[in-house]
């Protein structure tokens, strides 16, 4: 028989042995996975792990790298605000989606101006954009007691209907081009690029600064506190004279503004338009929501979570070029390292204990 | 009175925990259509004997004979399978289905569908209980539940049935419906085990009672023919109640309540007037359950009330205020439940005394918290409330009751608030540990400030308070000086038997 005894001594260090395990669970399945999937398997989990040095540019290789670790770290810590308070936004992909459509209305609002300057308020507009459309599940679960899972996500299709709207309608712009999409914004504005040819733009640093200041936060003040007490504790919640209406509307407005934020730069400086939703959203939003809970909600866990599904996604599209393995392998690897990293946060709170019938106990862990 | 073969009698049953006496020596039977009470306050060892006769814990010594056998009941499945049901008191019903899947649940699903629902009506019908099958638990009142519990246990067709506290949750109509259904159940030659608090329902329904105190048999008795104060006093002993504290010099009224009337989650609570004043202890007594969560949560903001003068402190309206606002005015607030209500329990000491100190400026400037000032806090309630700790960065849960307990006492006391509102000072804390928190109360009122205690430990109450009440039904009493109350009185407030004692207090 197997039975869990809730641990007595739990200190600083005991999360790390489950991620230990955890992530050796993802590298066994992860290599699994890449002899099932490629003809070369050896070839392939070389090339997996060395790719940004395989290539003739390294930088290009972890610029990309870092391009997907700023959208996933960013909206992520903005979400991981909500959980902490057990308060569920699923719905960023729609507050990202929102994020971009205020940002490209506050372009056209401010009357298309072919100057850098103007890019603080475009970006703002998208926070703005992005945390509105979060404070809408808030308001129905403060107010209806709505479940928030399903209003959140609900809401992200009815922003992928409305960015889509917006480009074959109002904002329509080249009718020739093979997809629905708006006029490009002008190039003067999109976030400077540091080194030719990368994905290194300015924008990146924006993204990693907002997440350094909310991770700031979450770590040293009284707001990460509160969201800590909520998280396990609703009653000492209220000792402690915190509202948790207050804690709700928080966790919405903060995650909606981090994914609405993304979505600003993400049109600013990727696309620099807006483009019908199915060929726009990357699931940024979604995957979001697997960093977070890879990186415990720990904004340090939630960064190293975002760089290490950003390196194997990269990783996977670099062996499918070059090895025609199939970029699911990234998919897979994702889901596997999510499972683990789930499965094993037990042993945080809990010891295994195998037990005979006779009674002889065999400590694990 | 019966004299057929006991359908269940325990012999010398003893069982303990550690250095607690639950049970000791108990004898106790059940005859064929008796209705027995079980009778005794909150710790006597009511629910370890039934525990013990469910199957869900083992006797350290002692028998069981079940009509005249001797017998070994091992687990809850072998106490079903000879005849015994227990309907606990609280549910364990899965709110999102329906009445007939519950039931369905619990008997294995032996039954199902149709067939179920038309055995399960039957059943209904012939003992007045009124249930629809098709209708989702969440739907129904508490009274309707616990109907549904009844009706799982009786499908098992047992042959004792054992109520636990089946009245605390349900309306007065509502109980009259059970006492009804009980009554059919006895004629029909059930046994019935009727756990209770309240003398007034034993005395109109059962026909043996048994009492219990400090885990032993103190007594048993006919109900219907023993008075009321004679039960009680079996029930609470012949304690001393002499004025152990002297009065001191008392202040202006530093707290006071006025009319308060508060419904949560399917409690209510009132409050006609409550006056306390700078340098008294205030003792508020009862059973278990009877609103004492929502005097303290009314008192301390955590539950706000309709209109501002409801509650005021020092003469300042505070009954919209929350806790951090009331704490500013000098009001503090320990709650009843260490771990999760007075701490996190995976929070070190020091996070947990940012708790009550959220509004402190000197805890939070502004939004940023001052660590180093909550470290020298932290340590300084323990070494000054002598909390045995494993370090000021281990979690709250590892602290054992009473230092926990002692830590957040002691973090109120050291604000020296004028207002202290407690509940359950003592409760699972070791004997040293309990007599340092109410030298540390009694030392507080004697410095001006207004104490309130909530308690269920009598001894505590009589041995602190200046005043006491008696919280009954969610309704506060008016207080009397600890002197004027006998335990007579006392005994009969806490059990409502007797609204008088009321009208006599004022």
């Amino acid at each position: 028989m197997i039975r869990l005894e809730p641990r007595q001594d739990i200190t600083f260090w005991t999360p790390f042995r489950s991620i230990g395990l955890a992530m050796l669970l993802t590298l066994i399945f992860a290599l699994l996975v890449l002899f099932a999937m490629s003809e070369q398997p050896a070839e392939a989990i070389w090339q997996m792990a060395t790719f940004p040095w395989q290539g003739r540019r390294m930088e290009v290789q972890f610029g990309l790298v870092l391009q997907q670790t700023a959208y996933l770290a960013t909206i992520a810590i903005g979400l991981s605000v909500g959980y902490r308070a057990n308060v569920w936004n699923i719905g960023a992909e729609g507050q990202f989606a929102l994020g971009s459509i205020t940002a490209y209305a506050g372009y056209l609002l401010i009357g298309s101006p072919d100057t850098l300057w103007a890019l603080p308020l475009v970006l703002l507009a998208g926070v703005i954009g992005g945390c509105l459309w979060a404070l809408i599940p808030a308001a129905l679960r403060v107010t209806c007691n709505t479940n928030e899972l399903l209003t959140s996500l609900m809401l992200v299709y009815v922003g992928g209907h409305l960015l889509t709207y917006l480009c074959i309608g109002p904002w329509k712009g080249d009718p020739k081009a093979g997809q629905a999409e708006t006029y490009p914004i002008a190039d003067q504005i999109q976030p400077p690029t540091f080194i030719s040819g990368t994905e290194l733009h300015a924008g990146l640093i924006i993204l990693f600064a907002a997440f350094a200041v909310l991770a700031l936060v979450l770590l040293f003040t009284l707001l990460g506190y509160r969201l800590r007490v909520a998280q396990h504790t609703p009653k000492a919640e209220r000792f402690a004279g915190f509202e948790p209406r207050t804690t709700i509307w928080i966790s919405f407005a903060l995650s909606g503004a981090m994914a609405g934020l993304a979505g600003a730069v993400y049109m600013t400086a990727e696309t620099g338009k807006l483009i019908q939703a199915e060929n726009y959203l990357e699931n940024f939003g979604f995957a979001a929501i697997v960093i977070a809970f890879l990186g415990r909600l720990h904004p340090l866990g939630i960064l190293l979570a975002a760089l290490m599904i950003s390196y194997v996604n990269v990783g996977a599209s670099y062996i499918q070029a070059s090895l025609r393995v199939d970029d699911s392998v990234a998919d897979l690897i994702e889901v596997a390292a999510l499972f683990s990293f789930l499965a094993t946060a037990v042993l945080d709170q809990y010891r295994i204990r195998f037990k005979r019938r006779n009674a002889t106990r065999v400590n694990v862990t | 009175m019966n004299t057929d073969t006991p359908l269940i009698e325990v012999r010398n049953i003893s069982k303990s925990f550690g250095d607690v006496q639950a049970n000791q020596q108990i004898n106790f039977s059940v005859q064929p259509t008796q209705i027995h009470a079980l009778l005794g306050e909150n710790g006597a060892g009511k629910s370890t004997l039934m525990k013990i006769i469910c199957g869900l814990q083992q006797p350290d010594s002692g028998e069981i004979l079940w009509r005249g056998e001797a017998c070994n009941i091992t687990s809850p499945k072998e106490a079903r399978a000879l005849g015994i049901g227990m309907v606990h008191q609280h549910f364990a019903l899965f709110e999102g289905m329906s009445v007939a899947e519950n039931i369905a649940f619990s008997i294995d699903g032996a039954v199902q569908g149709p067939a179920l629902e038309r055995d399960i009506l039957a059943l209904a019908d012939k003992f007045g209980l009124d249930v629809e099958p098709k209708r989702p638990v969440f739907e129904l009142s508490a009274g309707e539940r616990q109907r549904i519990e009844i009706l799982r246990a009786l499908l098992l067709n047992p042959q004792l049935l054992i109520l636990d506290e089946p009245t605390s949750v349900l309306t007065p109509q509502e109980a009259d419906q059970l006492f009804n259904t009980v009554r059919k159940l006895a004629a029909e030659g059930h046994g019935i085990v009727f756990i209770s608090h309240k003398l007034k329902e034993v005395r109109a329904l059962c026909d043996a009672a048994t009492i219990l105190r400090g885990g032993a048999v103190v007594g048993s008795c006919d109900p219907r023919t023993t008075s009321a104060e004679e039960i009680a006093e079996l029930m609470l002993g012949s304690r001393d109640i002499a004025a152990v504290k002297q009065p001191g010099l008392l202040g202006d009224v530093r707290l006071s309540a006025t009319n308060v009337h508060l419904t949560h989650e399917d409690q209510t609570l009132q409050i006609d007037d409550l006056q306390l004043r700078g340098g008294e202890i205030f003792g508020v007594a009862g059973v278990a359950g009877n609103g004492q969560e929502l005097l303290y949560a009314a008192l301390s903001g955590e539950l706000l009330c309709q209109h501002a003068d409801a509650i005021s402190i020092d003469a300042t309206s505070v009954g919209t205020m929350g806790p951090n606002d009331r704490r500013a005015l000098g009001a503090m607030f320990v709650p009843e439940e260490r771990l999760g209500h007075a701490a996190v329990p995976h929070m070190d000491l020091v996070e947990n005394t940012l708790l009550s100190n959220v509004a402190n400026p000197d805890a939070n400037r502004g939004g940023l918290v001052n660590w180093r000032y909550l470290l020298e806090r932290a340590r300084r309630v323990v070494d000054q409330f002598d909390v045995r700790h494993g370090g000021l960065k281990r979690a709250a849960r590892n602290l054992s009751g009473g230092n926990l307990q002692k830590f957040v006492v002691g973090r109120e006391l050291v604000k020296q608030p004028g207002v202290m509102i407690i509940n359950q000072p003592t409760w699972g804390v070791d004997a040293l540990s309990a007599v340092r928190i109410r030298e540390a109360l009694m030392d507080l009122a004697n410095r001006g400030s207004a104490v309130l205690v909530i308690s269920q430990d009598l001894d505590e109450l009589l041995e602190i308070s200046d005043r006491l009440s008696v919280l009954h039904h969610g309704v506060l009493a008016p207080a009397k000086p600890i002197a004027q109350w006998t335990i007579e009185t006392l005994g009969l407030a806490m059990t409502g038997e007797s609204e008088s004692t009321q009208a006599l207090a004022s």
